[in-house]
């Protein structure tokens, strides 16, 4: 787990430079009178001054005596997360051209296929009931607006 | 007198059916949610908060604030049922009323959880009563340097009492405030950090930060889990403590109350902090050390009555100051201003129905879950055998509903999507969200109080200093931020939290 210190460290340290940088262009201003950039500019030097302790930390810590490390995955399903990952902006993508109801659908009856192993019109009904109990409490009942799409309802 | 007639005028609008169905509904989601682990109250707030949009704002914040006291009531049936707290706050309970349950004595520990939370939870009122008024008309006194302290106080503090690596704590603070910079510059109104993309001009909003932060990133730690948990099978009878349960409670109760209800003050305690605290102190005080960790009831009773007063503690900054302590009450503060109410020592005054009607709400609310936790457990026990996998689409689409009808934009959604990536990789590599979340609802007042305060000292940070309560603060917020580096203050804080955590069998 402390091996994965310095990777995050080093990348937020980019991050931080990538920002202080922005927030020179944007206009520090001085103490007497702060600009645009002041806030932005100091937080990223604070976070960058951080993740560099993190990092020396690290390796200091390497150095005094090997540490046992173990992947933040093991033992876990990250192939799930991954799959889950892609499917939640893959149905930001058809939202609005499919609608609610059928990028809903959509999306259920994948990701029914991917936490459990049924029989495919288990997670078919499932996702039917699901999407529709939805529709009828936020778009019927509470009149929150949801996408139409393909749909004139 | 005044705060009688006040109080009836809380319980006048206390009682009114709409306020009374959002009470029930705040302590129900708040109870479910306490006693189902992998979501807690923040989680249950942020996905529930664009729900409260279309509510009139007393409703919506009674309804919210009863999630978050439901939930401390919930999340002691998981911990002493299962071993796993149904929300952090409960972490402790689970060292000694689990071992209450492995000796069958579920019911007590159940009951006596439930009792001390409702006579903490009522105490904690009167203390919220007491200290509110006072602090109300001491803090229309502060300006700028003092607003700028507090908040610098309040940052620091959470960062400083986090869970896990400090250093990773106060990083996530900072990229909370970089984070509140996106959009329009305050003062002059210069874009900064939008990239050119039109819905950034805006900045980002809480929503679907919240939701994505800890609702989406639950849901994606949540499936790759292997395995279950199991639930305790045992038999649940004798929720009513006998007198002994009661003689050996009682003082744990009170000390818990009190402990818990000034802790909850202080920026960065809140219930967690509360709990852990209770439990040590009742192991010291207690005349038999050896049974904690073994199945004592004072283990129980202490920390679930702390964690109870603390979330009546947390509403005196927020609503008195305009501060929010901890992360809920950064959720609840952004409800406020969606509704166009902010928080501060004009609060009481501009406010009374807000104000007295949440009071009585909550004493209202405190009743209800009395009611709701103890003959109810059978209910509760049943519903955590609800597989995840049935759950977790009700949560997405919470989700999803909820971000996308913020401003029906598709962008909000992706945003969420991200967020809740970004919370799922913090999680996995040990940072946690909390201060981020607190820092990007603090960022603007943090950043106009700072920069108001440099205009009017000309650059000077003797300002700061000039001022008392200014001075105090920051200079508390130096010395935690410092201790965070040196070794003995860091090795200290890893033993305490090690020995209360590690004191099972």
């Amino acid at each position: 787990m402390k091996d994965n210190d310095q990777l995050s460290g080093l990348f937020w340290l980019a991050v931080s430079v990538f920002i202080c940088i922005k927030s020179i262009d944007l206009k520090i201003g001085s103490f007497h009178s702060p600009g645009p950039g002041f806030l932005p500019f100091w937080s990223a030097f604070i976070l960058g001054a951080l993740a560099i302790v993190l990092v020396v930390k690290r390796i200091v810590s390497k150095r005094k005596g090997a540490e046992i490390t173990t992947s933040l995955w093991k033992g876990m399903k990250f192939s799930k997360v991954i799959w889950i990952s892609i499917s939640f902006f893959a149905y930001a993508l058809v939202l609005t051209k499919l609608g609610y109801l059928l990028a809903t659908f959509g999306l259920l009856t994948f990701l029914f296929g991917i936490i459990q192993r049924t029989r495919i019109w288990v997670k078919v009904l499932t996702a039917i009931v699901t999407v529709v109990a939805s529709y009828l409490i936020f778009y019927v009942w509470l009149e929150v607006q949801l996408p139409k799409g393909i749909f004139v309802f | 007198m005044d705060l009688l007639h006040s109080l009836y005028y809380g319980f006048s609008v206390g009682f009114e059916p709409a306020n009374i169905f959002a009470c029930f509904v705040g302590v129900l989601m708040g109870t479910l949610v306490g006693v189902l682990p992998g979501i807690g109250p923040v989680g249950a707030i942020s996905i529930l908060l664009p729900s409260t949009f279309r509510m009139n704002p007393v409703s919506a914040v009674i309804m919210l604030a009863g999630i978050y006291y439901g939930a401390m009531y919930g999340g002691s049936t998981t911990s002493i049922l299962v071993n796993i707290p149904g929300e952090a706050a409960s972490v402790v309970t689970c060292l000694d009323g689990y071992q209450m349950a492995r000796e069958g004595r579920a019911g007590p520990a159940l009951g006596i959880a439930a009792f001390g939370s409702f006579i903490a939870g009522t105490a904690g009122l009167i203390g919220l009563m007491l200290f509110a008024l006072p602090l109300a008309k001491v803090a229309l006194d502060f300006g700028p340097p003092e607003y700028f302290a507090f908040i610098l106080f309040g940052l620091t503090l959470v960062g400083y009492l986090a869970r896990g690596s400090t250093i990773k704590a106060f990083m996530m603070g900072a990229l909370g405030l970089i984070l509140s910079c996106i959009g329009l510059d305050w003062v002059d109104a210069t874009p900064r950090f939008n990239f050119n993309i039109v819905e950034l001009m805006d900045g980002i909003d809480m929503v679907p930060l919240a939701m994505g932060l800890f609702g989406i990133s639950e849901i994606l730690l949540n499936v790759e889990q292997t395995t279950s948990p199991e639930i305790l099978k045992t038999k649940i009878k004798n929720l009513l403590p006998n007198v002994s349960d009661w003689m050996e409670s009682i003082w744990a109760i009170i000390r818990g109350s009190v402990l818990g209800f000034f802790l909850g003050i202080l920026p960065g305690g809140g219930g967690i902090i509360a709990s852990f605290l209770s439990y040590s102190l009742e192991k010291k005080v207690s005349k038999n050390p050896n049974k904690f960790g073994k199945g004592a009831i004072q283990g129980v009773a202490g920390p679930e009555s702390a964690n109870n007063s603390a979330t009546a503690g947390a509403f005196v900054p927020f609503l008195t100051l305009g501060i929010p302590p901890n992360i809920v009450m950064a959720l609840l503060f952004g409800a406020l201003l969606i509704h166009g109410i902010r928080p501060g020592p004009l609060f009481i005054r501009e406010h009374p129905d807000l104000f007295w009607g949440l009071i009585s709400s909550m004493y209202i609310g405190n009743l209800m879950l009395l009611v709701l936790n103890l003959p109810l457990i059978p209910v509760w026990v049943k519903i955590l055998k609800i597989p995840y996998k049935i759950l977790f689409p009700l949560i997405l689409l919470f989700c999803i509903i909820g971000a996308y009808s913020l401003n029906n934009r598709i962008f909000d959604l992706v945003l969420m999507f991200i967020f809740g990536i970004f919370g799922y990789l913090s999680r996995k590599f040990d940072y946690e969200p909390a201060p981020l979340i607190l820092a990007f609802v603090l960022g603007p007042i943090f950043e106009l109080n700072l920069r108001h305060s440099l205009l009017l000292s000309k650059g000077s940070f003797s300002i700061f200093f000039t001022r008392p309560i200014s001075a105090i603060a920051i200079i508390l917020a130096i010395i935690l931020f410092a201790t965070s580096f040196v070794p003995f203050f860091t090795k200290r804080k890893e033993e305490f939290k090690s020995a209360t955590l590690d004191e099972g069998p």
